[in-house]
């Protein structure tokens, strides 16, 4: 059975006085499960390094707790609390090898000679470090330099290991495979982990659970499924893949149904949200991949095509719609389907079940 | 309301995390004591001393001083003169960045070397060549007029401190991305317009900070005043002779902070010029093509200005060379090693001392400038920006100031310091130590600057406390700037004058003050012979020092020795 293994309670971080005072992270509420690798994301300055580095305890909290295994740690100063962190820009010493950039954390801890060998041996071998130990870190490429603050992190055997952005310095290729390494060890170590991106495709191939966050506060908490498909506000749903919005009327109420009236058409979506009661205005998140289109008919939502991108797997179409906004739809298998020039005029469609209608904010 | 309590409970939680690093804390308490005790103390006590009569707060030193033209003058002649040595030194020394930076002038090396070679010698020296050449018995004996005055001084000064400004110009303009003088070019800029529009904008801050820096050179100078003032009085000559002369401590002291103030108010000035310059940006140095394509009567100008300059530089120190060996100057010139066993006989004792005296003070003022640096840039703690102003406040402090604050703090037991100093090495050695710490500081902290803090917290993060990071991470990190601080320290230590003159003894005494005391006799051959002898240590030593961490930092970033 998983138990919350990193808490944070009310946690708040305020920089500056007076007039200047900034509000980085505003009382935040969040339980991470033992083993669970949970993202922190969301818009640059949204705190999430500062969430991030008061559990590191580089920061005190201006109020609030962090718990760790159910005790509080805000008194622990950072040195002795039990969590790594791999940095943005990999901090590795860089008058030391890259052996005793890993070992570093091991000696100060006073292990033995043996044992230190021992375990950096493990490491850099599960990490694929193999036969670098006597470089300098200037001489390693940047995924290698990555991957010695991860080994030098996870040798340490924290805790909680902490991530700030650390493939930002990578290239993409790098990138991708470097976070299915990450995600791969930190399942097989079963380290509790908090990891810090911007970037959305990251939190939703790495996390158990994602955290969105904006402007200091927590937005929503879930599995990346349940936050694409089910998000809270305008804000989650636009930052957590891309959305359109479209404004329409609650006709009907179903079990398990919502009517809704559009620019004169009907469409159905499903019901979620209890509170939502028929007249009221709402708005529908559409994902652009759910949008359907052929040669318009009398029942179809009426749009005109203004510009089409070919990216080759996909076809990409931006609509203006009857009320004047404009509407992206993403076509998979742009070959298996009809293609519309610019100026037509086309039929809509949007697949029932994954629309997703939130109340106005 | 709340907001106040909830940055307390952050104040106290400082506090905590503090005592729970009880290296740290310790050695912040014991910092903050060593800098009242020889940096504040010592002002103050001058402040004090000006501003009392018969134990009485009083204005009255302060109106008799403003109301004598005697005492007045001074005031005037001093910011005069510094006027006019800023304007010509941040010249010449543009003039040399901008040939070094920007131009393809050949044998580059040799006339950095040549310019700022003043920089390690006492300005006195160059004092004594003028006199060697331009003085009653000189080579070239009135040629330049009468040297005891204004004249003499502006020529020896600019000599002096005109490397000052070379030094802090070459960085302004490397850092003046050369492809924006490209991008001017482009757009069908001259170089004149160029130079107008591009250059010298973004370099004005750096050239007026140059500028300041030299008159705060020139208004705290002691040596070259003492032997060419003449009839042409400044303040910190006048504040020595109504201490040592009329023992007159509180006009002294009035004096002397009517020479602080001018050089405080030019010091912040300065600062706040450097920390507004941001928008300068670093990047690469000039590609060649720029420099390659200048026109002839751009560059051969200037070349003419550094070529003359620096013919005048070794024309200086060449005269000191040759009047060192000469048997009695301008009377017989056989040569003659005579001088070197003269000076040697009379002045054992004064190299001695000066020796001893600044290998101690050099590896102490370089941890403690280090450690002080790493205090102030990478911790928080309450009292942080205060131990940053007043570790750096001697800097902007003339030494006459300081030297006189010296006596009147130390030559009688007080709480702060139950013995009495005066008369002791230590007194030598902790001036030595306080004047020389913000240099060591400031080399310290744009040296941790340059290290990422998050390779700081990376050693925190895997366990290791304050000390052992500093020790482990830092240290080594800053090696170079700490020994290039080190032979900073051990030139100004040997070099210095204008305040070690106050607190000498007859069992403590130093190597400049020697010099200044045979120039007095007008036994200027010994005076030469003996500041070569001085400026061989102190070259001798830069060369060790360098030598040392060639060997040290081979992979390392390497530094120049003058800052
Ligand atoms: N040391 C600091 N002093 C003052 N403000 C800070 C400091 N660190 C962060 N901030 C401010 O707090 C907010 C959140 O910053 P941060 O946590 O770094 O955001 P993120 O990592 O999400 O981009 C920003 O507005 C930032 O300017
Ligand atoms: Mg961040």
């Amino acid at each position: 059975m998983k138990r919350a293994y990193l808490e944070l309670k009310q946690l708040t971080k305020a920089f500056g006085k007076g007039a200047d005072m900034v509000v980085a992270v505003d009382a935040i509420d969040l339980e991470v499960q033992e083993g669970d690798l949970v993202t922190l994301l969301g818009p640059s300055g949204c705190g999430k390094t500062t969430t991030l580095r008061m559990i590191a305890g580089f920061h005190t909290p201006t109020s609030g707790d962090v718990m760790i295994d159910g005790v509080s740690v805000n008194e622990i100063p950072p040195n002795k609390r039990p969590t790594a962190m791999v940095f943005q820009n990999y901090a590795l010493f860089p008058h030391m090898t890259v052996f005793e950039n890993i070992a570093y954390g091991l000696r100060i801890r006073r292990e033995s000679d043996e044992q230190v060998k021992e375990k950096v041996a493990r490491i850099m071998n599960l990490i694929g470090l193999e036969g670098l130990a006597d470089r300098q870190p200037r001489q390693l490429s940047g995924g290698q330099q990555q991957r010695v603050s991860l080994a030098r992190a996870m040798v340490m055997e924290p805790k909680v290991l902490l991530f700030d952005e650390p493939l930002s310095n990578l290239d993409a290729k790098l990138r991708v495979s470097t976070r299915l390494e990450i995600r791969k060890l930190q399942q097989r170590l079963g380290i509790t982990s908090v990891y810090v991106t911007h970037d959305q495709e990251e939190a939703m191939t790495l996390s158990d659970r994602v955290v969105i966050m904006d402007r200091g506060k927590i937005q929503q908490v879930g599995s990346p499924v349940e936050i694409y498909s089910h998000p809270v506000n305008r804000f989650v749903a636009g930052f957590m893949g891309k959305a359109n919005f479209l404004e329409a009327t609650v006709k009907a109420l179903e079990e398990t149904e919502i009517v809704l009236e559009y620019c004169t058409k009907t469409i159905q979506a499903p019901r979620w949200d209890k509170r939502i009661k028929e007249g009221d205005e709402v708005t529908v998140v559409v994902r652009p991949e759910s949008v359907f289109l052929e040669e318009s008919q009398e029942d179809l939502i009426e749009g005109t095509v203004v510009n089409s991108v070919y990216f080759g797997s996909q076809m990409l179409y931006e609509i203006e719609m009857p009320d004047g906004k404009v509407l992206q739809a993403e076509i998979a298998d742009p070959q298996d389907h009809p293609q519309f020039a610019k100026g037509h005029t086309v039929g809509l469609s949007f697949k029932s079940r994954s629309l997703h209608v939130l109340a106005k904010e | 309301m709340k907001q106040q309590s909830k940055s307390r409970v952050q104040q106290i939680n400082e506090i905590k995390k503090l005592i729970r690093e009880p290296f740290l804390f310790i050695s912040i308490l014991v910092i903050f004591y060593l800098l009242i005790v020889f940096v504040l103390f010592p002002i103050f006590q001058v402040f004090k001393t000006s501003f009392m009569i018969d134990g009485q707060l009083s204005l009255k030193n302060y109106r008799d001083v403003l109301r004598q033209s005697y005492y007045i003058r001074p005031l005037f002649n001093s910011i005069l003169l510094g006027l006019i040595v800023a304007t010509i030194g941040t010249f010449v020394g543009f003039v040399f960045a901008y040939a070094i930076t920007r131009t393809p002038m050949r044998g580059k090396g040799i006339f950095r070397l040549i310019a700022t070679f003043p920089m390690v010698s006492p300005p006195f020296v160059v004092a004594l060549a003028c006199i060697l050449l331009f003085g009653r018995s000189g080579i070239f004996a009135g040629a330049i007029g009468n040297i005891y005055g204004l004249t003499g001084l502006t020529v020896v000064e600019t000599i002096a401190y005109a490397p000052t400004a070379f030094l802090a110009l070459i960085g302004v303009l490397q850092a003046i991305d050369p492809s924006l003088e490209e991008a001017a070019m482009d757009c069908g800029a001259s170089r004149g317009k160029v130079f107008s529009t591009i250059i010298f904008p973004l370099a004005l801050p750096g050239i007026v900070s140059a500028w300041l820096l030299v008159f705060i050179q020139s208004l705290a100078d002691f040596g070259t005043p003492m032997i060419l003032s003449g009839n042409y009085q400044v303040l910190s000559v006048q504040a020595y002779l109504q201490i040592t002369g009329m023992f007159d401590l509180a006009r002294g002291s009035t004096l002397a902070i009517l020479l602080l103030v001018p050089t405080v108010i030019a010091f912040y000035l300065q600062k706040y010029l450097l920390s507004k310059k941001s928008y300068v940006t670093v990047t690469g140095k000039p590609t060649s093509a720029t420099i390659k394509n200048l026109e002839w009567y751009i560059k051969y100008p200037i070349y003419a200005m550094c070529f003359l300059f620096a013919l005048i530089v070794l024309l200086f120190y060449g005269m000191v060379v040759w009047g060192s060996f000469q048997k009695l100057w301008g009377v017989d010139s056989t040569l003659t090693l005579r001088n070197y066993v003269q000076m040697w006989k009379i002045g054992k004792k004064y190299i001695k001392d000066s020796l001893l005296l600044s290998l101690i003070v050099t590896p102490i003022t370089g941890i403690l400038g280090m450690f002080i640096a790493y205090l102030i840039s990478r911790k928080q703690f309450i009292g942080r920006n205060l131990m940053e102003f007043s570790s750096m406040l001697t800097f902007a402090v003339p030494g006459t100031v300081v030297g006189i604050g010296y006596i009147l703090a130390f030559n009688n037991p007080s709480f702060l310091m139950p013995v009495t100093l005066t008369g002791t090495s230590i007194i030598i050695i902790t001036l030595l130590i306080f004047r020389n710490l913000p240099v060591g500081i400031r080399n310290g902290v744009a040296a941790i600057e340059q290290i990422d803090p998050s390779i700081e917290e990376a050693s925190i993060d895997l366990g290791a406390d304050s000390g052992t990071t500093f020790r482990k991470i830092t240290l080594p990190m800053i090696t170079p700037a700490f020994f290039s601080g080190l032979a900073n320290c051990f030139v100004r230590s040997m070099t210095a004058i204008s305040a070690i003159i106050f607190v000498v003894s007859g069992r403590w005494n130093f190597i400049t003050v020697a010099v200044l005391g045979f120039v007095d006799n007008s036994q200027y051959a010994q005076a030469a012979a003996m500041s070569l002898l001085l400026i061989a240590i102190v070259v001798l030593a830069l060369g060790l020092i360098q030598l040392i961490t060639n060997r040290l930092g081979k992979g390392m970033q390497s530094f120049s020795i003058i800052e």
